[in-house]
Order: C-alpha cells, then sequence, then structure tokens
C-alpha cells in the first residue's frame, strides 16, 4: 500500500505544479500506477532511502533521487540504483512468496490477518 | 544454464526486481481471500520540471512512516505487523525537530531487514547534509505524513489534496516521497 499511496501523491503534487521523486523498492507497483520519477532500490522493502546503518549508502541513495529529480527528461522516468542489497539474490525469493509456505503456515497467517484487519477497522472509527 | 552461457557473466534469472504485484495477488489468493486488489492505474503521467535550480528550491519530505504512539503495542524496530499503529489522517512534523517515527504498520521485509535505522527509510538526515552543502536551496519546514489506505477514494479525495494544500501552504518547489 506504501507505494500506491506514494506514487498517488506524487501524481497529485506533480499535477498541481510541485515537482517529484519517489524513493521506492517496489518498482513494478510504483511503475503500474504510473509516476514522473522514480528512484528505485532493489533492496528489501523497508529500505528505499539506503542501507541500514550505512550513511555512506544513505548518502548515496538521496543524492541519486535529487539528480533524478533535476535530471528527468520525461514521465515515467526510473532510475535503478547501482546498489546491490547483497552479492546473493536468494533474499528476492522470500516475501509473500506462496510456494514458500507450508499449509500451516498459510492457515496461521490468515488468521493473523484477519485479526489485524479487525484491529485497522477498530482504529479507524472515531 | 550451459557452460558456455555461464561464460559470458549473466546473472541468475531471478535476479530481477521483485514481482510484488504476482505475489501479492499470489499470497492472497492463497490465503482464501477472493476477488484480487485493483491496484491503481494510470495510462497518463503529469510532469512538472523545476522552476529553478535545485539549489535554490525548496524541498518537503514526504513518508508513510507513523509517529510513534506508545499506547499502541510494540512498534518496533523489529516488531511484527501492528495494524493498530496505523494512522488515518496525513500528520506534519516539524523538519527541524528529529521525530520518533516506525513503520511496524507497513508490511516491510521482516525476514531481511530490521527498521532499526530509520535513515534506511526516513532521509532527514541527508537531506539537511544536502541543504548544509547547498545541493538543496533549504528543506520546507514541515516533513508529511501519508496515511496508506487500501480505499482509493480516502487517498485521492481526502489525503492527497490535504498533503497538497500543507505544501502550498509551505511554499513548497519539489517534493521527495518515500515509501516504506
Amino acid at each position: 500500500m506504501c507505494h500506491q499511496t506514494v506514487s498517488l501523491a506524487a501524481r497529485h503534487l506533480e499535477a498541481n505544479g510541485i515537482p517529484t521523486v519517489i524513493m521506492g523498492c517496489a518498482r513494478d507497483i510504483v511503475e503500474h500506477v504510473g509516476v514522473p520519477r522514480l528512484l528505485f532500490s532493489d533492496f528489501p522493502l523497508g529500505n528505499p532511502a539506503g542501507r541500514p546503518h550505512d550513511r555512506e549508502s544513505q548518502a548515496f541513495t538521496l543524492d541519486l533521487a535529487l539528480r533524478v529529480l533535476e535530471g528527468a527528461p520525461a514521465p515515467r522516468t526510473t532510475v535503478q540504483s547501482p546498489l546491490r542489497w547483497s552479492a546473493d539474490p536468494a533474499w528476492k525469493l522470500d516475501y509473500s512468496n506462496i510456494a514458500r509456505l507450508s499449509p500451516e503456515e498459510i492457515a496461521r497467517r490468515r488468521a493473523e490477518f484477519d485479526r489485524q484487519k479487525e484491529i485497522a477497522k477498530t482504529g479507524r472509527q472515531p | 544454464m550451459t557452460q558456455r552461457e555461464d561464460g559470458f557473466g549473466f546473472a541468475p534469472d531471478e535476479d530481477v526486481p521483485i514481482p510484488y504485484l504476482q505475489r501479492i495477488r499470489d499470497y492472497y489468493q492463497a490465503l482464501g481471500y477472493g476477488a484480487p486488489y485493483r491496484w491503481a492505474h494510470y495510462a497518463e503521467v503529469p510532469f512538472q520540471a523545476l522552476a529553478k535550480p535545485l539549489a535554490e528550491s525548496r524541498v518537503a519530505l514526504v513518508t508513510t512512516a507513523a509517529p510513534y504512539q506508545p499506547d499502541k503495542g510494540d512498534q518496533g524496530p523489529g516488531a511484527s505487523y501492528n495494524a493498530a499503529a496505523k494512522f488515518f489522517r496525513v500528520y506534519s512534523g516539524d523538519s527541524a525537530s528529529d521525530p520518533d517515527l516506525r513503520i511496524s504498520h507497513i508490511a516491510y521485509d521482516r525476514a531481511h531487514t530490521s527498521a532499526e535505522d530509520s535513515g534506511s527509510w526516513f532521509p532527514l538526515a541527508q537531506l539537511r547534509r544536502a541543504a548544509a552543502i547547498g545541493r538543496i536551496g533549504e528543506i520546507a519546514p514541515r516533513f508529511h505524513g501519508m496515511p496508506t489506505n487500501r480505499s482509493h477514494r480516502v487517498t485521492l479525495e481526502q489525503d492527497c489534496p490535504e498533503l497538497l494544500a500543507r505544501c502550498r501552504e509551505d511554499r513548497v518547489e519539489a517534493a521527495v516521497l518515500v515509501a516504506v
């Protein structure tokens, strides 16, 4: 939801005269919505601004985003950061990958999802 | 992969950006939920060039992270998903402060990252550095938090206009939006 929200916000600001750049880790969601500029980091969700505890990585990532902000020639400009999370891409196979979950784990997650949905509903009440 | 192909230094086929749309669709279908979520999708994309150089522009930071709420349970770092920590209205904070923001209400990759360092998802410190060295003109006085809502109507008709109004109030000239 985060990437969709931020994409819709960027579009709205941009349509009203404010240039934007998105920093994100879910390339397909942002591009599916359709945004002016995206700096994509091919990192696990939760690290759109660089590697944790690594100031150099974070400085590089923000600087790249600023360069995308000023240099994009047209909408739908995506730049992929050259930074790598890990030399081994195996981490990419884990996130919400149903093929990797046992039937018991799927049942457990369903119950937890229903529980959290109820909590969110309660939070929304005034 | 044949040995010959191997010699070209190709990356493994699965070493591509994660196809989240497909993953999430398959995931919720396997969990037993019916019609797949329809994600926002547009053919037309707006585009606004900077009106003046970035070094003279006022830049706002927009986040989906949440302010820490002590009464809302474990919010980490490293907490499991916590829907109680969600927020439902655009909020703003002082860009000169060091806010205590958390991401326990977000489905980030808990297997491979810990949310310990807010610098990896809230680049206020780096934006300050950019302002200090003259890379940007200045940071807008407030940063803004966007609720992550499944409802397109709420995001488009309530939250986006509210964000725009706040940016206009602060005379923002460019925005960096960070999706956790």
